[in-house]
């Protein structure tokens, strides 16, 4: 609070008392008081008028730093009315109607995040039990001629990809509980992502290629593995002539690298920081069709909560490359 | 002939995988009653059980727990978190497979928990088909009299037609074949590793062993 704001707020106070005083003093002079007598009570009564604004205007200001140094210390800052207790009346009063504010929103928070909770436990079950018609369906495909099987395995795989992105966007809402950091083969983790969609990639005419992935990373298997099949996913949609996809793993110090590079039609450079934005599509996307803006995003929050880091470049017409950057052991922090 | 129960509530799974697996030369046994899963497999001693752990009657793990000590245990699962999978790996279950589950990695599967549980090589490491000789380890062809050193790309598409002698096998197929062995090759490098195998065979005297099929594949 400064002082400007101190004296607007009061200022039809502040005129209405001078006003009274200027009307007394004038009335005093109309019924015979001594002008001399006048001058010196108005000197005194403004003296005195002053001094209780001032010191009002102290206290005012000195209370209320307080309340804003007490807010600006708390970590969680609706817990504010719980902290302070009231110097009068007035304050005790108010911090009471503070409280039944805050306490209101807090019902409607507890509330909100329930039916989130519901919400997303049942999107966890719906997965779990979508999962198994696909898997009859995959094994009635097992039986039909193999033209339409290869057909409909691709049909069920778009089915799976769906479900998988479904459940993980589930997950990242209260990520730290449900994965687990192993050690783990790189080499694992890669071979797992491309069987998860060979038939995608077989299709699509991909040749993949890897190199250099005996290496050691700290991470969580499932989790990589669905990043890397978005990734792979991505690279079987955008792809150019004579595909190839190469994952190559390279150890900088303690960390090692993981790369994914594509010789796909790559994206265009003003449209490269948006990529891992929620819902972003892109020209690419748009193009194409049947693209949701979920994978990279998805992608993104993962890596954020396994501390890897995830980036990419692409230059368009020749290719995209994302690289996982895993954390080494040491750095692993207490997720 | 090995034998493998399934212990599956969907019907439509229990039913197609009967299918799949007795095609796949097993003897396969479904339990219908969940009620008395261990008490089954005490009974019927299979060499595998493939464990749904979303039964209705028990617990998945629990069960997993009682059978341990009598066969061995695939778990078959849509719950796919890690922290699902250390429980059942911890309960006793010899192996994890997650719906919907990727047929030939479940084959595979199955094959090499059999393998360690039976103690011995299943696999023959020679080849013989067509008048050729192949050994599976050192990757050398015989016929003729004449020994060829093959490519592991060579070796998985010739071991694929020898296992599959007199049959039509699809590029399709080979494909596949060989991506499941991690060699993730397009129809074009499939082309060059043909030709280079058929180059190897006609120096040992032996062309056209692998004919073209127009249109269907190729045949040994």
């Amino acid at each position: 609070m400064t002082a400007r704001e101190f004296i607007s707020d009061r200022l039809g106070q502040i005129i209405l008392r001078l006003a009274l005083l200027f009307a007394t003093a004038a009335f005093l002079l109309g019924t015979g008081t001594q002008p001399g007598i006048i001058t010196l009570l108005l000197i005194g009564y403004l003296l005195l008028f002053l001094w209780e604004q001032v010191s009002d205007f102290w206290h005012t200001k000195k209370r209320l730093d307080e309340l804003q140094a007490i807010m600006r210390e708390l970590d969680q800052r609706y817990l504010f009315t719980e902290c302070v207790s009231p110097h009068n009346l007035y304050e005790r009063k108010l911090f009471e109607l503070l409280r039944l504010s805050g306490k209101s929103m807090m019902e409607t928070v507890s509330g909100a995040q329930a039916a989130q909770k519901e919400y997303r436990e049942y999107i966890e079950q719906w997965v779990h039990e979508i999962k198994t018609p696909i898997t009859a369906a995959k094994l009635i495909c097992q039986n039909t001629d193999s033209n339409t099987r290869r057909k409909l395995l691709m049909e069920l795989a778009q089915i799976d990809a769906h479900v998988e992105r479904a459940l993980f966007y589930a997950r990242t809402e209260n990520p730290e509980k449900d994965f687990i950091i192993s050690k783990t083969e790189l080499s694992a983790i890669c071979e797992e992502a491309i069987q998860n969609h060979k038939s995608l990639l077989i299709q699509n005419g991909i040749r993949v290629e890897t190199q250099d992935l005996d290496e050691i990373v700290y991470t969580d298997r499932k989790w990589v593995s669905f990043m890397l099949g978005q990734l792979l996913q991505n690279a079987a949609r955008y792809h150019g002539e004579k595909p190839v996809i190469t994952l190559s793993g390279k150890r900088l110090g303690r960390h090692v690298q993981l790369a994914v590079k594509d010789n796909g039609i790559g994206i265009s450079t003003h449209e490269l920081p948006r990529v891992f934005d929620r819902g972003f599509t892109g020209r690419n996307g748009r193009n194409r069709g049947g693209s949701t803006g979920m994978g990279l995003y998805l992608c993104k929050k993962l890596a954020d909560a396994l501390e890897i880091g995830l980036e990419m470049q692409s230059t368009e017409g020749l290719g995209t490359c994302v690289t996982l950057t895993f954390p080494a052991e040491v750095n692993l922090t207490n997720m | 002939m090995q034998t493998i129960m399934i212990v599956e509530d969907d019907p439509v799974i229990r039913e197609e995988l009967t299918f799949l697996l007795e095609n796949e030369n097993y003897q396969v046994l479904t339990v219908s009653d969940f009620e008395t899963v261990p008490e089954q497999v005490c009974r019927a001693r299979p060499d595998l059980v493939l464990l749904d752990l979303g039964l209705p009657a028990r617990d998945g793990l629990s069960l997993c727990s009682a059978i341990r000590e009598t066969a061995p245990i695939i778990v078959v699962t849509s719950r796919t978190s890690t922290l699902d999978e250390l429980r059942a790996l911890k309960s006793g279950s010899d192996d994890y497979v997650t719906k919907p589950y990727n047929i030939p990695v479940l084959l595979a599967r199955i094959k090499a928990v059999l393998r360690r549980n039976s103690g011995e090589n299943a696999e023959p490491d020679v080849l013989k088909a067509a008048g050729l000789q192949l050994s599976l380890s050192k990757g050398v062809l015989s016929a003729n009299g004449q020994t060829a050193e093959l490519t592991r790309n060579e070796l998985k598409i010739l071991s694929h037609l020898m296992t599959h002698a007199g049959e039509i096998v699809s590029r399709a197929e080979l494909i596949e074949v060989l991506w499941d062995s991690q060699i993730y090759i397009d129809d074009n490098t499939l082309s060059v590793n043909m030709t280079r195998l058929r180059n190897k065979l006609e120096e040992m005297g032996m062309p056209d062993v692998i004919k073209t099929r127009r249109g269907m594949g190729y045949q040994l």
